[in-house]
């Protein structure tokens, strides 16, 4: 893939985004375990203060800011353990990255409901 | 020999997990997508396949970033549900073919194809929720299970076309397999849906429907596009859909789609299945 970004708005875990992201990344894979969920739970920074997240991760992550987290190299199948231990829908996470509210997300993007 | 029963094509959406396990199966929003899925249920039901070997892609519950294997394979005799954050979730565990999943890896690397052999191996929603659109609930799962996974998330993910000449080799594993097992091939993944980046939330019912016709009668177009022209008509996670291709691949030029099923959106996600038998 010479150029990931050649699709708008549609960031492709690539070499940078995974070299970037890694230590973001590593932090919500610690969330798959009861361990890592209390620890978290627990005590936030603290937590936190065990990965090298550069400070606009960390901010991103204490914020929820889930676009920014992707935007910094997050990608979706470890950030989303966050949203295991503070409970946000997916699609809630979907319209955010969207810039959308919540139901203008449903309607544009997932509206056109063509089951059957 | 062993004999290759039919070809499923499935999503391994999350949310259907959820569903089942909220207790939704029968609601005015997800009644419609389960319901889809009897006719071929029955059909697998009846031919009682014994083993399912079932392609799909870890979402960072397995393997994590340290190491990303683009082609593994699980030759374990027990596969235990994995923990993707909240807690493994109440399904059996499944029943390895181990055997078999020997036999397949002596074929894979003598024909090329290297994999991650893996021994000890919990599985996602990306096995679990395949078997469960195809076997429901039961107290054991009625088939054993070879895990076969695919890279899709980091780049370089493997090309179309190596997905479809893994499904040539499969074929040949199985008829070359000394028992009389039956055994039922799952592609799994899709269909179009993106969770990453501002186009998050993008569908495409229409290149969707346009798969789900084609893929038995008339593959070729997907066997030749690019990777980025499968994360431009399904969306970044979309483009697991080439794991139906190593199905496909499988199977004969010439196939009878028995049953297809389409349902948008299944959250994010556009969703369905084909079962596809060889024409005899």
């Amino acid at each position: 893939m010479t150029d990931p970004d050649r699709i708008p708005d549609t960031p492709l875990f690539d070499r940078p985004r995974s070299n970037s992201g890694y230590a973001l990344n590593k932090m919500a894979m610690g969330l798959s375990t009861p361990d890592g969920r209390a620890a978290f739970i627990a005590d936030e920074d603290a937590y936190l203060d065990r990965y090298a997240l550069t400070p606009a991760q960390r901010a991103a992550v204490k914020t929820r800011d889930w676009a920014e987290m992707v935007r910094l190299g997050g990608n979706l199948f470890y950030i989303l353990k966050i949203s295991a231990v503070d409970p946000t829908p997916i699609r809630e996470i979907g319209a955010a990255q969207a810039g959308m509210g919540l139901q203008e997300f449903l309607d544009t993007r997932l509206g056109k409901v063509t089951n059957g | 020999m062993a004999e290759l029963l039919a070809g499923l094509g499935t999503s391994h959406v999350p949310s259907i997990a959820a569903a089942l396990d909220k207790g939704l199966r029968n609601s005015v929003e997800w009644k419609p997508f389960f319901d889809g899925y009897i006719p071929a249920q029955d059909w697998i039901a009846q031919r009682k396949p014994d083993i399912a070997v079932v392609i799909y892609n870890d979402h960072g519950n397995s393997f994590f970033l340290d190491r990303v294997p683009t082609l593994a394979l699980g030759v374990s005799d027990i596969y235990r549900p994995a923990d993707e954050g909240w807690g493994p979730r109440p399904v059996p565990d499944f029943q390895g073919a181990d055997a078999f999943a020997w036999h397949l890896a002596d074929r894979m690397v003598e024909g090329h194809f290297d994999p991650l052999i893996c021994r000890e191996l919990d599985v996602d929603h990306g096995l679990q929720v395949p078997m469960e659109l195809t076997f429901g609930r039961p107290d054991a799962w009625p088939v054993k299970v070879v895990p076969i996974l695919i890279n899709t998330i980091q780049y370089p993910i493997p090309t179309p076309q190596r997905m479809w000449d893994l499904g040539r080799l499969l074929r040949r594993a199985i008829e070359s397999y000394p028992t009389d097992e039956k055994v039922l091939v799952m592609g799994t993944g899709g269909l179009s849906h993106q969770l990453q980046g501002a186009r998050a939330g993008f569908i495409n019912p229409t290149a969707d429907r346009e798969w789900i016709a084609r893929i038995g009668s008339n593959p070729e177009r997907y066997r030749t596009m690019s990777r980025e022209d499968y994360v431009e008509e399904f969306g970044s996670e979309g483009a697991e859909l080439i794991m139906w291709l190593v199905m496909r691949g499988c199977m004969d030029d010439t196939v009878t789609t028995l049953f297809d099923h389409y349902f948008a959106p299944a959250s994010m996600t556009g969703a369905g299945m084909v079962l596809l038998e060889n024409t005899r």
